[in-house]
């Protein structure tokens, strides 16, 4: 499914990443393989440091973290915030919406839209659709999207093919309106007969948690695992990326009129570093115009690493200079999404930790 | 505030014959949240104040009661 | 926060209540209340029946249902369907999105989206305005709006404050673009400092589940709970209804141009029935205008409660013509949200029982 949009922009991005760093090195006597297999693994894969919450951290401390940052520098004013959406698979709390009670804790007006969107790791571009969307309003000029999660506390540690990638963390991302008439182009495409690829089959109605669904089994591949914890077919989601991503971002292109070597990035979800020299091979795009170093210094977190590939990879160069970029997010769901668009020169594009 | 005709409507809320000033809500068999929400539609239909949930848990008596939607009249 | 949106219209809804009869005459004995509790409370509340899901039924089931009814009843066809929205706080899974495994037991292309919406009482609002925001993109014509919740899953039966007023539902609204050329008017405000209204604090990730969380106790004579249940400050949200409610159905009558005259029905969330008469009798509205049974013959379904009131009170004028309506949900966030718009007439309007296996 395809869309255009007008006369917006992303005017600054912020990353909040937990203080907290874990070392796959050190992890990795937990998982039952032995530790030169598992050191192969990360070698291919690109593990290394990851950043996670401290026990009883959550999405809302995140991001009230993050937004009084830029309350106190200046950088965000209280009543600008016309909508606040969080897109989020990790909520504080069933009910009520987790964008309410960040809303209620840093006093924000009553006249504003609170949302929370359940979306995994194609989040960052359906946030920024939202937004979008939402700036068609003329009562809205001042959109807020916060991506984050702490998946973290639903990794299984002795589970191998989830553990030693599983980041945390935060982003915040303005959006408002633009004076020049810029065009985005964006394509979304969702398939939910493949959803068992990644899932949390415990902790919904359909299964509700337990002592039972606590116990950790062993799933077969000498990983264990808890019906609480992520699942992730590794095998399926990698086919899944390689089969389905290239097209989409060919035909967003094509559409668009721009050819593959007039994108200056393409900024793609960080599942693991093979993932995406694999998906930039297939794409005939060099290894250093698609980022992929954010699992090994964050890890993967979620919706939250195409921001972070920004805040980390072009911090300088998105305060200087407007760059044509190629989002693309996917993953849970299944949901693959990719956005064109130039972004920059940004008010702010940093991290911080959350201590 | 015409204080007899409110402690009259709360003896109707509160399912008896009269109530005196000085007793204690807590000590009535039917002082439950029905009730407690009973008496805010009352303060807001019939003296149009509102009461927060907060101020009528503080509230010990019919008294004290009265003494809450007289002030918040003014 | 005000919208307008131009060219919109609900053509469909469809209600599925479980069909699952509880009486409350059969039912107080529960939660401990005496003969003479019960008669009382029965009275105040104006409480009869509900309907409750049996434990295998997901909110989700009960919105597939209605969608096979609207697909059976030709007015919606697969292949039109270019957006899901799933709004409800008792969703399938956390992962994936409850909206994306509809889409797959639906078996429909690719070229669809799907979003899952955290909203409570104000839901069915919160997903019309995503409904009207997504037709505003050439390439989404129609939207199928789902809510639905099973709160009974968040609560024990043993606990009279929330079992006897609640009721379990589903339903499916089919929102598609239109050229009458008229606005809809919205009003939306949020208030998170007041969280505390309603609220379950375990099973997200603030205090995951555990064997804690799972305790039940008897927090006071009949009310049995444990952390993941529903907590609700009843005098709170009497304050939220009475005070913040009535203000913004004038804002968005003034924005729309509206009186209680023009608008021909008000259909309101239903938290109970003695709130809303309050109401009405606040906001001088005959009672006529506002209807008042979806609690006393289905319990209070959260965001479907407002779907499941067009469709048991007013199906006949909305199928046969053009209503100018006021819908306004109010819950959970706190959120609440306003609109006005004309309603009808409608493919379909209908109220079923669930029959799924």
């Amino acid at each position: 499914m395809n869309f255009t949009f007008r006369g917006k922009r992303i005017s600054g991005v912020l990353v909040v990443v937990p203080a907290n760093e874990r070392s796959f090195v050190e992890e990795m006597r937990n998982f039952n393989f032995p530790e030169g297999r598992s050191l192969k693994l990360k070698e291919v894969m690109g593990y290394d440091k990851r950043r996670i919450v401290e026990p009883g951290v959550c999405v809302s401390d995140l991001a009230v973290f993050g937004l009084q940052h830029l309350f106190a520098q200046g950088l965000l004013k209280r009543e600008e915030i016309d909508a606040l959406l969080l897109v989020t698979q990790t909520a504080d709390h069933f009910m009520p919406a987790t964008s309410s009670l960040i809303q209620g804790r840093l006093g924000l007006k009553q006249d504003m839209l609170c949302l929370d969107i359940n979306q995994a790791c194609a989040g960052f571009v359906i946030g920024l659709m939202q937004a979008f969307m939402l700036l068609e309003q003329e009562s809205v000029n001042k959109v807020v999207l916060v991506n984050a999660d702490v998946l973290s506390r639903k990794a299984s540690p002795k589970d191998r093919n989830i553990y030693p990638m599983i980041g945390d963390g935060a982003s915040i991302t303005i959006v408002e309106r633009d004076t020049a008439d810029s065009v985005i182009q964006a394509s979304v495409k969702m398939d939910g007969s493949r959803a068992s690829a990644l899932t949390i089959p415990a902790g919904g109605l359909r299964l509700p948690s337990s002592p039972e669904t606590a116990r950790l089994e062993d799933v077969g591949d000498n990983n264990l695992r808890a019906k609480d914890h992520v699942f992730m077919d590794g095998s399926a989601i990698f086919n899944f990326v390689q089969t389905e991503v290239p097209p989409l971002i060919e035909n967003l292109l094509k559409r668009a009129g721009v050819s593959s070597s007039e994108v200056d990035y393409f900024l793609c979800h960080q599942p693991n570093r093979f993932m995406l020299e694999k998906l930039a091979d297939k794409m005939k795009v060099p290894h250093a115009r698609m980022p992929n170093n954010v699992v090994e210094h964050f890890g993967n977190s979620g919706s939250v690493t195409i921001p972070t590939v920004m805040a980390y990879n072009l911090r300088e160069r998105l305060l200087r200079e407007q760059l044509q970029v190629c989002l693309a997010g996917f993953g849970g769901g299944l949901a693959w999404s990719a956005m064109l668009l130039k972004v920059g020169k940004l008010a702010f594009n940093k991290i911080i930790e959350y201590k | 505030m015409d204080k007899p005709e409110f402690y009259q409507r709360l003896a109707e809320i509160l399912d008896v014959e009269e109530v005196k000033p000085e007793a204690v809500l807590k000590d009535f068999d039917v002082w439950d949240s029905l009730a407690i929400l009973s008496v805010l539609a009352m303060a807001d239909a019939k003296y149009g104040v509102s009461i927060k949930a907060e101020e009528i848990r503080s509230v010990v008596s019919a008294q004290g009661l009265a003494n809450l939607v007289e002030a918040k009249q003014k | 926060m005000k919208c307008t949106f131009k060219n919109k219209r609900i053509s469909s809804i469809i209600t599925v209540a479980p069909s699952q009869e509880y009486r409350f005459d059969d039912e107080y004995h529960y939660f401990k209340m005496t003969e003479a509790q019960a008669k009382r409370f029965k009275k105040m509340m104006s409480l009869d029946r509900h309907r409750i899901a049996p434990p295998e039924v997901c909110a989700s089931d009960l919105c597939l249902f209605g969608v096979q009814r609207l697909l059976d009843a030709g007015v919606l066809k697969k292949e039109d369907i270019d957006a899901i929205l799933f709004i409800s706080q008792t969703p399938d899974y956390i992962l994936p999105p409850t909206s994306n495994v509809i889409h797959g037991k639906l078996g429909l292309d690719h070229d669809v989206i799907c979003l899952d919406i955290n909203q409570g009482c104000a839901g069915f609002l919160a997903g019309l305005q995503q409904a009207f925001m997504l037709l505003e993109l050439p390439a989404v014509s129609k939207v199928l709006l789902l809510t639905g919740d099973t709160g009974s899953k968040q609560m024990t039966r043993e606990n009279r404050l929330n079992y006897p007023i609640n009721g379990d539902a589903g339903a499916a609204t089919v929102v598609e673009r239109c050229s009458d050329g008229k606005t809809i008017f919205m009003d939306v405000k949020n208030d998170g400092s007041r969280y505390k209204a309603l609220l379950i604090p375990g099973g997200g990730y603030r205090m995951p589940s555990s064997a804690e969380t799972l305790k039940l106790r008897e927090v006071e004579e009949g009310v049995v709970k444990c952390l993941e249940h529903i907590e609700m400050d009843g005098a709170a949200i009497f304050n939220f209804t009475m005070d913040d409610i009535p203000p913004q159905i004038e804002e968005v009558l003034a924005f729309s141009g509206d009186t209680r005259d023009s608008i021909q029905h008000f259909f309101l969330h239903q938290p109970n029935p003695f709130i809303v008469t309050q109401m009405a009798q606040k906001m001088k509205i005959p009672p006529a205008k506002v209807p008042n049974n979806v609690v006393s013959l289905y319990g209070n379904c959260s965001s479907t409660t407002i779907p499941l009131n067009v469709t048991l009170n007013a199906a006949e004028p909305l199928l046969a013509g053009t209503r100018r309506v006021c819908l306004s949900g109010f819950g959970v966030g706190l959120t609440w949200i306003a609109a006005v718009m004309d309603l009808g007439p409608l493919d379909f309007c209908k109220l079923v029982d669930y029959e799924g296996t």
